[in-house]
């Protein structure tokens, strides 16, 4: 290596760029050992660095994934959702219905989807709605046939409910008193042989497939009757519909997919709608007001009410808030149906103990939600709402804040049926807490109410309990004549079928939107003083020598001012309103509606003040020589006791 | 071994190692680039990065301000270094992500819930361009009260991640105290538990409480941003922010055991805590004095989120260094009379003031190694006490509505102070006896008794 001589026989010398780079290298690596053992080294070197970064890799993917870990035991909480099953294709259903005097049940597939043995309640038709393909329950209805007008409901539900579906039937107690032969038709209709013979205290149930085939008929027997069914004659799922694929009709699909008995918001071609897009107010003093809306378990009452609530001007569905008492399935469908918010309560205590609490609950964390918020609209799940309900509290809420003297906004005259109400723009101060759709202050609710709330052991209703002198203190709610609000609930915890039909069913409900409510400024305190007083000026003294009762006490005018004076001696004399109100067919359960001894209200389209003497103030407007009314209750007679609302 | 065989090894051997080499710098590459906090093999690749970051921003404020969500920056680098470098406008204006950035791979935003309309139309068009999200979604805490409620779990951060980095958005709810609040991030089983560096979030580790944030629109990096008015107040809340939420679940337990005394002196009782725990508060935050609820008034919130109606005062407690001469004065101009003051500022100083009929106790803390005490003195006698306490931190939580601080460490607090049989009621309690950290400490010279103990 030290001595290199050329080599004799080399080739001559060519220029470089004549010899291509490969031959080149390929020389000099062949040629010169010294270049070769410099490329070993090189190549050495080479694999030696790869050797580091590979090493480096490792280290640094292996820290990368430690923190990751890190991360991981930090942040992983453990998932708390169970699986849910698939629901798979079905072919035979095993079904067992029980039906008698005291207890109904239903089991499909072994599991207990109905069971009712409670005493004096559940009376009537049950109705269960399974899912061919699945087995899962869909609906569950009672009908209290044994009451007027529940049997018109259960035609509109099995006409609503999607053909294909399995309809389960089953009575408890009695359910035939007032079904009809509409009833009775359309169950024949279905494949019921026996329901047109059905009588009196008949047990019966049935299993069918709407517009199918029935499986199993009525056995008759007095009392008592079990079936066990197997039935073979679930079908595939149903056809799904082609809605457009929107955020709305996702909802939709889903529900649909786990609830019947809602009609056309189903129906593949033109679904009814679940987004109404009310006009919104010119200038809307409520739209961030929260609305809380108390629920229990009447889903189809919800759905109702819901729809009318977000068919209302000015409604903002942000703020609305459907507090459901209990952790029922079906009302947080429809909730979720409609894109609101909903909000379950762990029922406490029990009957109107148990919706006292809820209510609590629901008004806490009302306020909870909006911490901002100096009030909350309050409503129930059995009320229609009238269209212009916020334009009514966007007009009135201002005295709230600033009235000391006022205690809640009402959407809801006690006393406004549809004979003896008249004016959709005009409003009255009563001193009774009608409910049913009003606006609650929140210092009222957070200093005063809600501290001493009654506990759960107190089996106090809670409006009674807000109408008691110690909660009211003297102050006063404003009210519309014509009401905002419809209660269109039959069941519930105080309400039947009966007591609907005499006291809510003829209540005037505004329909007309935009209504510029007149004087709302002579509602406060003073102003609302002088303004009886003008009315009392003006108004005409009727006849007393007439029969109040009797139609022709009131002249056959219009527009005219009337003025008559009863006998009151005391709080507690309350015999002649009580008769006055029943002969004029308005609330007589208890003193309603009334400011300082006087009540308001139409007649025949004239304004007729009702004064009682001597405890109004404005007796002294009593002519001196003239007798008040004084009417007393006709001879006891044995009636079934209604129960107070 | 001939030659020609030997070079055909090498060039083999090196051809593979190249492709091998290859082949990890690829999968290398990959990897920085989802995880860019790791810049090992390109250096220079981090101006080009921050560019790509400032490219995410700026699609990402230009798609809240199309939706209008008043998004403001709560990034912690960010805002430091806005509040550092506030005059340098010029530097503010141009489009270089040099605070925006901040050398970090994640950028945090708080939008406060209220204007979070439920549409998903944001999600669906940041998921348009390009962005990865994960939303993490929690218990709704404003319905987490004494009574059983559950609604649907409501959204608490969302998670951008476009190129490798990260934009937090942090959802802040109104609560009834008064305050702007978040919840913790965590991440339910079925999330990805690498989308994100979560370790390096500003928020999420826990809940957390703030005050609303006067706003203000700027320009940084020549982006329009919202930033907090008073960056260093905001920065400094963070540090402290840390909210508990009341344990209503052991509460509900602890109330069906021991139910409420609801009876008409023990509601007018917690009407008047109330007010006082109010107006307490009120004066101590204008002077800036940190307070947090001792005594029996931390018990009932620990116990029973509420107070306990037959404790008859309100307990907070102060630490020494943070003592003013004004507080006597601000609680006077609030209405409150001072009852009595004992001890002075280097031993054992409390207040009694009163309000509302109900004594307000302050007792001030006094640091001492690795604990913390506070002094009581009998006015008669002369004698003092001693509570001693293990060392805390503090955490802000919500009693009757009013923002309050107690001790992070609650339940070792509680345990000093009562025994391990705080979960149980004692209602004739004695201060200088039944605690089970009181120690006697001596008795105060006669001679200084005048100023040491007044009773007004």
């Amino acid at each position: 290596m030290e001595t290199w001589t050329p080599n004799p026989r080399a080739k001559p010398f060519i220029p470089r760029q004549q010899r291509s780079w490969y031959l080149t290298w390929k020389y000099r690596l062949t040629q010169r050992r010294s270049l070769r053992r410099f490329c070993q080294a090189g190549a050495v070197l080479f694999l030696f660095v790869t050797v580091v970064v590979n090493i480096k890799l490792i280290l640094d993917t292996r820290r990368v994934a430690d923190e990751d870990a890190a991360d991981q035991e930090y942040d992983v909480v453990p998932n708390m959702e169970t699986p849910r099953r698939p629901a798979s294709g079905r072919k035979v259903l095993d079904i067992e219905v029980y039906s008698s005097r005291s207890k109904v049940y239903v089991a499909v597939d072994g599991t207990t989807v109905l069971e009712d043995d409670m005493r004096e309640q559940g009376r009537g038709v049950h109705v269960i709605v399974l899912n061919q393909a699945t087995g899962h329950v869909m609906a569950k209805r009672i009908f209290d046939t044994y009451s007027p007008h529940e049997d018109e409901a259960m035609i509109l539900f099995l006409n609503m409910v999607t053909r294909g579906r399995i309809l389960i039937f089953t009575v408890k107690d009695e359910g035939t008193f007032h079904l009809k032969d509409a009833a009775k038709n359309l169950l024949k209709s279905l494949g019921s042989q026996a329901a047109l013979g059905l009588s009196w205290r008949d047990m019966w149930t049935l299993v069918v497939k709407k517009g199918g085939q029935t499986v199993l008929v009525l056995v008759l027997e007095p009392n008592l009757l079990i079936i066990h069914q197997h039935s073979d004659f679930c079908g595939p799922a149903e056809a799904e519909c082609h809605w457009a694929d929107t955020e709305l009709n996702r909802r939709r699909k889903l529900f649909c997919s786990k609830v019947e008995g809602y009609g056309s918001i189903c129906s593949c071609k033109d679904p009814a709608p679940i987004e109404f897009n009310p006009d919104p107010l010119p200038s809307n003093n409520v739209f961030n007001v929260p609305v809380a809306v108390i629920a229990g378990n009447r889903p189809n009452y919800l759905y109702r009410m819901l729809r009318s609530l977000l068919s209302a001007h000015g409604v903002n569905p942000q703020v609305i808030t459907v507090f459901i008492d209990g952790y029922y399935e079906e009302p947080m469908d429809v909730v979720d149906l409609f894109g609101l918010k909903g909000v379950q309560h762990t029922p406490i205590s029990i009957k109107n103990a148990r919706v006292s609490q809820h209510y609590k609950a629901s008004l806490t964390a009302t306020f909870n939600l909006h911490p901002d918020a100096g009030f909350a609209v309050v409503l129930e799940e059995d009320l229609d709402i009238s269209v212009d309900f916020f334009s009514f509290l966007s007009q009135t809420i201002h005295l709230l804040d600033q009235d000391d003297s006022l205690y809640c906004i009402s959407a809801w005259n006690d006393q406004g049926y549809e004979h003896t109400a008249e004016d959709p723009a005009l409003l009255y101060r009563v001193e009774s807490m009608p409910g049913l759709g009003w606006v609650l202050k929140k210092s009222i609710y957070k200093d005063e109410l809600e501290p001493k709330w009654p506990t759960p052991e107190k089996l106090w209703d809670w409006d009674m309990w807000m109408r008691m002198p110690e909660q009211r203190k003297g102050r006063e709610c404003i009210i519309p004549d014509v009401s905002r609000s419809y209660h269109f609930g039959i069941i519930g915890l105080n309400m039947n079928g009966y007591f609907h039909e005499v006291y809510f069913k003829k209540h005037k409900f505004n329909t007309i939107p935009n209504i510029q409510l007149r004087n709302v400024e002579s509602l406060r305190k003073d102003a609302y003083e002088a303004e009886i007083q003008k009315l009392l000026k003006e108004a005409e003294l009727l006849d007393h020598s007439r029969n109040p009762c009797e139609d022709s006490f009131v002249p056959d005018t219009e527009g005219k001012t009337y003025i008559m004076f009863i006998k009151m001696e005391s709080e507690l004399d309350t015999s002649t309103w009580t008769e006055l109100a029943k002969c004029l067919h308005v609330w007589d359960l208890d003193v309603r509606g009334y400011h300082r001894g006087l009540w308001r209200l139409f007649r025949k389209r004239n304004h007729i003040l009702v004064i009682a003497v001597p405890i109004s103030p404005y007796s002294v407007k009593k002519p001196a020589a003239l007798a008040p009314i004084h009417l007393e209750p006709p001879p006891k007679e044995e009636g079934a006791p209604v129960e107070q609302l | 071994m001939p030659r020609v065989n030997r070079t055909f090894v090498f060039v083999l051997l090196l051809a593979s190692s190249c492709a091998f080499l290859l082949f990890q710098l690829y999968y290398y590459r990959n990897y920085v680039s989802k995880e860019p906090g790791l810049h090992l093999l390109d250096p220079a690749g981090h101006v080009t990065s921050s560019q790509v970051q400032w490219q995410n921003l700026k699609k990402f404020l230009a798609l809240a301000q199309f939706f209008r969500l008043p998004l403001f920056l709560a990034d912690s680098a960010a805002l430091a270094l806005l509040s550092q470098d506030a005059l340098r406008q010029r530097a503010m204006h141009e489009p270089h992500c040099s605070f925006l950035c901040a050398g970090r791979p994640i950028t945090s935003f708080a939008l406060p819930a209220s204007q979070w309309q439920l549409s998903p139309g944001f999600l669906l068009a940041a998921e348009q361009k390009g962005f990865q999200l994960l939303e993490v979604r929690g218990r709704d805490p404003r319905l987490a009260s004494l009574d059983t409620l559950s609604g649907e779990e409501i959204p608490l951060h969302f998670l951008f991640r476009l190129h490798g980095y990260i934009i937090h958005v942090v959802l802040l709810y109104e609560r009834s105290g008064g305050y702007l609040w978040h919840g913790a991030l965590r991440l339910k089983a079925a999330a990805d538990p690498t989308f994100a560096p979560f370790r390096l979030l500003d928020y999420g580790r826990h809940a957390g409480a703030y005050d609303r944030p006067e706003l203000l629109l700027t320009v940084v990096d020549g982006l329009d941003v919202r930033v907090p008015r008073n960056i260093s107040r905001f920065l400094a809340q963070r540090q402290e922010a840390r909210f508990l939420e009341c344990r209503y679940h052991d509460a509900r337990s602890f109330l069906q055991l021991y139910p409420d005394d609801s009876s008409a002196a023990a509601v007018e009782f917690r009407r008047k805590a109330k007010v006082l725990l109010r107006l307490a508060a009120q004066s101590l935050d204008r002077l800036g004095v940190p307070f947090w609820i001792s005594s029996g008034t931390c018990l009932g919130w620990y116990r029973q989120c509420g107070v306990i109606s037959y404790s008859r005062d309100v307990d907070i407690g102060i630490f020494i260094s943070d003592f003013r001469p004004q507080i006597t004065t601000a609680f006077r101009d609030a209405g409150m009379s001072l009852k009595h003051q004992f001890g002075k500022v280097e031993d054992s100083l409390e207040l009694s003031f009163l309000g509302e009929d109900v004594k307000l106790d302050i007792f001030f803390f006094y640091r001492d190694g690795d604990v913390v005490w506070n002094g009581g003195t009998q006015a008669k006698s002369g004698r003092k006490f001693k509570y001693v306490f293990p060392s805390f931190s503090l955490c802000w939580a919500e009693l009757l509505e009013v923002k309050v601080r107690v001790p992070c460490e609650t339940l070792d607090y509680v345990m000093a102070n009562y025994g391990g049989t705080w979960s149980v009621p004692v209602k004739s309690w004695d201060w200088k006896s039944s605690p089970s950290n009181v120690i006697e400490n001596g008795v105060w010279p006669v001679a200084e008794w005048a100023g040491l103990i007044q009773v007004y």
